[in-house]
């Protein structure tokens, strides 16, 4: 009972028990002539992980939305974790390179999840070369006789595992405060629960141009209230989202939080987004206008027209709904963006590779036996 | 619902632990393939960076620091290559030479373990030794 009623550590205390536990655990299992325990040392690491992961959970909220997306996150993120450990701490530095091995193809996975496959291939071609050169060097310079200097012994253990998780602590400490609010992240251009509403309003708006929509009530009848109750919805999220137009007869003029989020921002992307809102917030206001009319007041109606700025308005939307997402021709885009925008850094890398090449030649060059 | 956040925690872990085995370690190549590992963490946020704002800079930028460390990684081989004539060794303390002035030299005081090594089997000669033959002159 007295340990329940200890009450939860702070965010703080918790990562600093997560970087304690994780640094003693490193500690234990960096090779060195004295105390080394590989059962205590994954131990402790798993205990300052799950801590760690722990904290996680409760500040940047848990797996719910997605099931596969969760488990190949897991998956993924501790394969990488967990063979950049056996990277850190093995002693044969040939078996660290297969560690390395399975921390690209890890990392690669994470990309992939990321929406990018260009750069998934690209790391898993480049890396197996740098892996497999790097085997080369082991087998030819490593010596495999007993115990050596190199492999057997670090500096400093404990000062190297309990600086560099406390630097882990440290950041994910700040990135809990920014999560929290205190320096946010630059604004997103349509946030995911914004291109939810934004979906849903488009899927509704799918009824608006079925034709048995404005099909006359019998005379003296009212108009159904299924359909009034269907219109008012799917303004009120579409004005949620966009805004109120001033054009429109009854409201305010007022921004949507989209709007409101970008204004302070001047690049040409969020020009582009605030485009599309003011777009989508004349179309809304049009589209609603034609639609109410057709369906409280039938002889005044025009459901051609009606239907065809619904469309019109469905249309915008989604395209909106869509500015958050990166495009779907990764490969294409990226190398438009590549050459049209960053032309002086792709030459510049050019040279950078030619420079290392000239300088590679020139440190490797063995004086006096060749010409 | 795995949002920015996971992500960028991830590659602060990963990038601690490769800066664990950079300042602990001795093996040049364990050290190279650390600061490798360093390098993923930072690719892993520039790419969740690029998922977050909807645009494709992060991940042109990762295309560059792909670039810059296969340059790392030529010229990180080549001084490990000359390392190795002039000292015949991977261990990067044999170069504390080139330490800040007035910092006392690291010395290795515990000893390795010594290994035992197992001598190579002996058979006991037995029976009588044949007498030697004249060899029969190796024909060409």
């Amino acid at each position: 009972m007295t340990l329940l009623a200890v009450p939860p550590p702070s965010a703080a205390g918790q990562l600093a028990l997560a970087a304690g536990l994780a640094a003693v655990g490193a500690f234990l299992l960096l090779p060195k002539p004295g105390l080394r325990s590989v059962a205590g040392g994954v131990a402790g690491l798993v205990a300052g992980l799950a801590v760690a992961a722990a904290w996680v959970v409760t500040t940047f909220g848990g797996p719910v939305a997605n099931t596969v997306e969760t488990a190949l996150f897991g998956l993924f993120a501790a394969g990488a974790l967990g063979f950049g450990v056996v990277l850190v701490t093995q002693r044969n530095p040939a078996r660290g390179a297969i560690a390395f091995a399975f921390v690209i193809l890890s990392v690669c996975g994470l990309f992939l999840l990321l929406a990018a496959p260009f750069l998934m291939a690209a790391t898993v071609i480049i890396y197996a070369g740098a892996i497999i050169v790097t085997f080369l060097f082991v087998l030819m310079l490593s010596q495999n006789d007993g115990p050596s200097d190199e492999n057997d012994r670090t500096r400093e253990p404990l000062l190297g595992s309990l600086a560099g998780f406390a630097f882990v602590g440290l950041v994910l400490f700040a990135l809990g405060q920014s999560h929290a609010g205190a320096a946010p992240l630059p604004a997103q251009a349509i946030t995911p629960a914004e291109q939810a509403t934004l979906r849903a309003a488009a899927a509704d708006l799918k009824a608006l141009e079925d034709d048995r929509f404005y099909v006359v009530p019998a005379a003296g009848g009212t108009p159904s209230p299924e359909r009034v109750a269907l219109l008012s919805r799917t303004e009120q999220a579409v004005e949620d989202v966009v805004g109120v137009s001033p054009r429109k007869n009854d409201g305010t003029p007022r921004d949507g939080p989209v709007a409101d989020r970008l204004a302070a921002r001047s690049d040409l992307h969020a020009k582009g987004v605030l485009d599309r809102v003011a777009a989508a917030r004349e179309q809304s206001a049009l589209a609603f206008r034609f639609a109410e009319t057709a369906v409280n007041d039938p002889p005044r109606g025009r459901p051609a027209e009606a239907k065809a700025e619904a469309t019109k308005l469905r249309e915008q939307l989604l395209l909106l709904a869509g500015v958050g997402e990166l495009p779907a021709r990764n490969v294409a885009n990226l190398g438009v963006l590549l050459y049209a925008h960053h032309l002086l850094a792709v030459e510049l890398a050019g040279t950078l590779l030619l420079v290392a090449t000239i300088g590679t030649v020139a440190i490797a060059h063995r004086r006096g036996t060749a010409a | 619902m795995i949002t920015l956040w996971h992500y960028l925690a991830v590659a602060a872990a990963l990038f601690g632990i490769g800066l664990v085995g950079f300042l602990t370690r001795r093996n040049l190549i364990t050290m190279f393939l650390c600061a490798e590992l360093m390098l993923q963490g930072v690719a892993i946020n520039f790419v969740a960076f690029a998922r977050y704002h909807g645009n494709l800079h992060g991940q042109v930028f990762v295309l560059f620091l792909l670039a810059v460390a296969a340059c790392e990684a030529g010229v990180a081989l080549a001084l490990i290559l000359m390392l190795y004539r002039r000292g015949r060794s991977l261990d990067v303390s044999r170069w504390q030479d080139l330490r800040e002035l007035g910092v006392p030299a690291a010395v290795d005081l515990e000893s390795l373990p010594a290994v035992h090594a197992e001598p190579d089997p002996t058979l006991t000669p037995a029976g009588a030794r044949p007498a030697p033959v004249a060899e029969e002159p190796a024909r060409v």
